[in-house]
């Protein structure tokens, strides 16, 4: 597919494209810094639901349970576990991913049992479920008002510390997610998006396929939850309110869900774009309704495929 | 080798009023390239499905080189090696030829779950072989799906094949195609079957490419067993001809 040409343009990319990530926080101002963290956990989000759309063809309505359980997760650790900050912090990567994988296999043991929009319509529903513990468990989720107050130890509270703490656990993330997909996993998955009957009859458990999937890029969304409770310092219900989970679709969408990292460009796109047009108008959803819908009529598969026209254009 | 590889006792299926499996027995031995023949609706395809995991019989049994698989899913009588393709063809249409051929030789080695190799160089040359086996050979790079149809028909044949099946289930292999090109097809999956030793049942609608190949026949009616032998026994058969070459002819 790519000459030795091509490798070496995507080798330069990367490079410039660490070099620009690594130098974020130099070059940007405390408040962008604190919105590229934004970006980074929105990437990672957008990325992982994306696993499950654009390479496994589930859509999934309630991927933002997981983003919320994941939050959640790392405020009750450091909030109310009784750990030691220090210990506490080390440990929320880990937790935010493994409670998000726990919920995920639960929700997916029963949602992977029907596909299509029925498939979409159970996880909104676990989601709307999770939802209302969230508001109602006020002891543990602190109900209405959230969590709030939530701040990373030390040197960590510093939004430039805390982007390349976010960094080297969503670079490696994406990194992980991006081998999964190039993997005889992701290649079974891709095949099981088109005919999940004709995988049945070469030997593959379809639905054992789909849960690990959906346990898979459940453990990453909570990972970016967590991150980004962290950043924040808060986490509300209404991260797992049933519009959260409306964010990854159209930052998939808007990036271009036929490449892996378009999701992620398509999150940094939103996530400055809400910024901007926030800060100026009280109608910003309305401005961002108009923006995104201009953005997706003029570029049907998203930004990155615009980007691979114009490299095919280039190589013309 | 006295055990036939195929054993199907009085298997039932029924939709609601409707009776679409009345019972049905038949005995495939090994090396057989056995034709199902039948009008519409006789029940060929219901029986595929009710013998290969696709739909729970009601009643009867399934066995598989001696070994009771009655309502096994899929996958698993796949890697027991029993492989099948499907009447409306089916492959992966958005991937390449030789992407659709490796992944069935991923599902077939276990590798499907396999997280971290990459896949795009692994099996490429037995995909390739498997190709060249079926024709394809120069069609590796085209996404299946733009595949002309008789095309993609042995791109499911290679996928099947890559499972290493000791018995095929072909529903109606050459579904769709012009006559000429029907009887090259089916030769072709008899003559990759018999190089690979592999044991065929198929249904098939045209007479002409039933006799071609077939080793034994066995003609269904509404649900039944109507007869069965060799092609000529089953040519001689009066009541074969009314109910089915009668009406093709």
């Amino acid at each position: 597919m790519r000459g030795a040409g091509g490798m070496n343009r995507s080798t330069v990319i990367s490079i410039l494209s660490a070099v620009a990530l690594l130098g974020v926080p130099w070059v940007l101002s405390e408040f962008w810094t604190f919105i590229a963290i934004e970006v980074l956990a929105f990437a990672l989000y957008a990325v992982s639901f994306n696993v499950l759309l654009g390479y496994g063809g589930m859509l999934s309505f309630g991927h933002a349970a997981f983003f919320g359980v994941g939050g959640y997760a790392a405020a009750i650790l450091v909030k109310s576990a009784g750990l030691p900050a220090g210990v506490a912090f080390a440990l929320l990567p880990l937790a935010a991913m493994v409670v998000a994988a726990a919920f995920a296999a639960v929700i997916g043991f029963f949602s992977v049992q029907r596909s299509g929009i029925y498939f979409a319509m159970l996880t909104f529903a676990f989601q709307m479920l999770l939802y209302t513990i969230a508001l109602k468990a006020t002891g543990l989720t602190g109900g209405d008002d959230g969590m709030t107050g939530l701040k990373p130890p030390g040197l960590l509270a510093q939004p430039l510390y805390y982007y390349y703490f976010a960094l080297a656990l969503i670079a490696p993330a994406l990194y992980l997610l991006y081998r999964l997909v190039s993997s005889p996993f992701g290649y079974t998955l891709r095949a099981l998006r088109a005919n999940p009957r004709r995988v049945q009859y070469i030997g593959v458990d379809v639905r054992a396929h789909q849960l690990a999937t959906f346990v898979i890029t459940g453990a990453f969304a909570g990972l970016a939850g967590g991150v980004f409770a962290l950043s924040t310092g808060n986490v509300f219900p209404g991260w797992l309110n049933w519009t959260a989970s409306a964010t990854p679709i159209i930052m998939a969408v808007l990036g271009g869900v036929q490449t892996f990292l378009g999701p992620a460009l398509g999150a940094a796109v939103y996530v400055v774009l809400e910024v901007l047009i926030s800060g100026r108008t009280e109608y910003w959803p309305l401005a961002m309704g108009v923006v995104i819908l201009l953005l997706v009529l003029a570029m049907p598969s998203g930004l990155a495929g615009l980007w691979q026209r114009k490299a095919a254009e280039v190589a013309q | 080798m006295n055990e036939p590889i195929l054993r199907v006792e009085s298997l039932a299926k029924r939709f609601g009023g409707l009776e679409a499996l009345g019972g049905v027995d038949l005995a495939v031995a090994r090396g057989e390239f056995r034709a199902i023949i039948g009008p519409n609706g006789a029940g060929k395809t219901t029986f595929f499905n009710a013998m290969t995991g696709l739909l729970r019989p009601d009643r009867g049994r399934v066995i598989f080189e001696g070994l009771d698989v009655t309502g096994e899913p899929p996958h698993r009588l796949v890697r027991r090696g029993l492989g099948r393709t499907f009447q409306i063809t089916s492959v992966f249409p958005d991937l390449s030829a030789l992407e659709n051929v490796q992944i069935s030789l991923l599902g077939h080695a276990r590798q499907a779950w396999s997280v971290w190799p990459k896949a795009r160089a692994l099996h490429t040359d037995r995909a390739r072989e498997l190709l060249g086996l079926v024709g394809l050979d120069k069609a590796e790079g085209r996404a299946a799906g733009t595949l002309a149809h008789g095309d993609q028909k042995r791109l499911e044949l290679a996928i099947a094949l890559a499972g290493e099946p000791r018995l095929l289930l072909l529903d109606e292999p050459t579904a769709g195609m012009a006559a000429q090109e029907r009887l090259e097809s089916i030769r072709l999956v008899h003559r990759v079957a018999r190089e690979l030793g592999v044991s065929c049942v198929f249904t098939e609608h045209d007479m002409a490419v039933v006799f071609a190949v077939a080793t034994r026949i066995t003609v269904m009616h509404q649900g039944r067993v109507l007869a069965e032998g060799t092609p000529q026994e089953v040519r001689a058969r009066r009541e074969v001809q009314q109910v089915y070459l009668g009406e093709a002819a």
